[in-house]
């Protein structure tokens, strides 16, 4: 190698300038061709993928599970279904709704509509909890459906949450919360103090609370513990029982599940 | 396919069309199923926020249309109501006569009314506490009636009210069972249709049908 042989004589220079240049091209030449081989890949990966969406369009629409793994397939390899239509794709090339292209706009579309119906259910319950539901009680009325035919969604909470994530351009008021163990969606743009989450909490846990079940349990003053149940009253997102020993406050999340 | 309904969602009403006499018979004899959130505690106190109180009030509105349908209920005293209708199953919260109240004067004004009060049966009361129950509105009693009487070909002929509500003719139609007085609301709908014409006098009163 020019290092090891050392020339002799002023040539020695040009020589080792040269074989550096030589070296340079080379190295050029096998980036570029391992960027076309890249490049290669992703269209031909595009393409597959694209074929995949197109011929499993049906089943992507129809199928949760399938469109879970669908989903979950698009995120590893950084892709967001739904980010084409309102983001530049992560591909970026063409400037606009690259996946859409690719994956026919059926996948944008199932979310779109499936958030219009989490929209109705969330707007259609307002009155009874408050603007504030728990997420598979959302997905058990889409399921259901509007009692007209054909009318039921099979879907899953995470079908929901990407859903909600679509509607973020318009502003973000739906919203998902966990309280608990419980994942809800809060329409109304209000936001919980550190208070109320708590006692939200507990109500998710033991079904309802009461004012000395919050003082006993979480060291409350009852002033305290009155002012939250008030609001949360005020806010209706909890109902009031005053039949019981002393007044209960009952999350409307259980009314639909008996017991 | 992405209709947004900014309505409330109506009433789940039983039965909607004309049931059969069949029909009416058996779901008389099977037992009601009361919805899930009647064995929700707060269901029987009436809600301090008004938001959730109307939404309350209407589920309170929906059972009790259903159940009344399901028994063939024509009429509510709230001095002897059903025993099982206003208290929830393991019997340890009970709504209030004065708020059972509360919820029937949501009914009455309810567009259309879902029930009438009665006016007192003794003097001395300023407020009556019996009313009809309409789970079927008067409109949609009106079309059974007169759907009867089409199907049966008495286009044209008298009828007795007393035929109407207790005849062979009409042996396990939907009706029967139905106050005279209310009956006779049904009529007045159909006469302002011009469907049919009320003539004579209290006994023996004879209804024709066009």
């Amino acid at each position: 190698m020019a290092s090891s042989r050392r020339g002799v004589g002023l040539n020695a220079f040009s020589n080792a300038a040269i074989s550096s240049d030589q070296y340079a091209r080379h190295g050029a030449a096998l980036r570029s061709t391992h960027a076309d081989a890249l490049a290669n890949q992703l269209s031909v990966f595009q393409a597959a993928l694209h074929n995949f969406s197109l011929t499993h369009a049906k089943d992507i629409r129809s199928n949760p599970t399938f469109r879970a793994e669908f989903a979950r397939m698009c995120n590893a390899i950084g892709v967001d279904p739904l980010a084409g239509s309102n983001v530049k794709g992560a591909a970026g090339a063409g400037g606009k709704s690259v996946w859409a292209k690719m994956l026919g706009s059926s996948v944008n579309d199932f979310y779109f509509e499936l958030a219009v119906r989490v929209v109705e259910v969330c707007r259609e319950t307002r009155s009874e909890n408050g603007g504030m539901i728990a997420l598979s009680e959302v997905r058990k009325r889409i399921e259901k459906g509007r009692g007209l035919v054909g009318g039921g969604m099979e879907v899953t909470d995470d079908d929901i949450e990407r859903a909600l994530e679509s509607l973020e351009p318009l502003g973000g008021m739906f919203k998902t919360t966990t309280l608990g163990s419980n994942k809800f969606i809060r329409s109304v743009p209000k936001e919980l103090n550190p208070d109320q989450s708590t006692v939200l909490e507990v109500i998710q846990i033991l079904g309802h609370v009461t004012v000395s079940m919050l003082q006993d349990n979480l060291g409350w003053e009852g002033a305290r513990a009155i002012a939250v149940i008030d609001d949360l009253v005020a806010d209706s997102l909890v109902w009031v029982d005053s039949q019981a020993e002393e007044t209960e406050y009952w999350s409307p999340a259980s009314m639909h599940e008996g017991g | 396919m992405a209709t947004t309904s900014t309505t409330p969602t109506p009433l789940p009403l039983p039965s909607s069309s004309i049931s059969t006499p069949a029909q009416s018979s058996t779901t008389q004899s099977s037992t009601f199923t009361f919805p899930t959130y009647t064995h929700f505690p707060p269901l029987y106190t009436v809600q301090p926020n008004l938001q959730t109180r109307a939404r309350q009030l209407d589920l309170w509105s929906s059972l009790i249309l259903s159940y009344t349908a399901h028994h063939h209920i024509f009429r509510l005293s709230l001095s002897t109501p059903p025993a099982d209708l206003f208290t929830n199953p393991p019997r340890t919260r009970t709504l209030k006569p004065s708020d059972i109240r509360i919820v029937l004067d949501h009914m009455a004004l309810q567009t259309p009314s879902r029930i009438e009060w009665l006016p007192p049966s003794t003097k001395g009361e300023k407020m009556g506490n019996t009313c009809w129950v309409y789970w079927k509105t008067l409109a949609e009693w009106a079309d059974v009636l007169y759907g009867w009487v089409e199907e049966t070909g008495q286009k044209g002929a008298v009828l007795t009210v007393y035929e109407l509500r207790e005849g062979d003719a009409v042996m396990g139609r939907e009706w029967v069972g139905m106050d005279e007085g209310m009956l006779r609301k049904v009529l007045g709908v159909l006469v302002k249709r011009g469907k049919a014409q009320v003539f004579g006098q209290q006994e023996g009163e004879g209804v024709k049908f066009f």
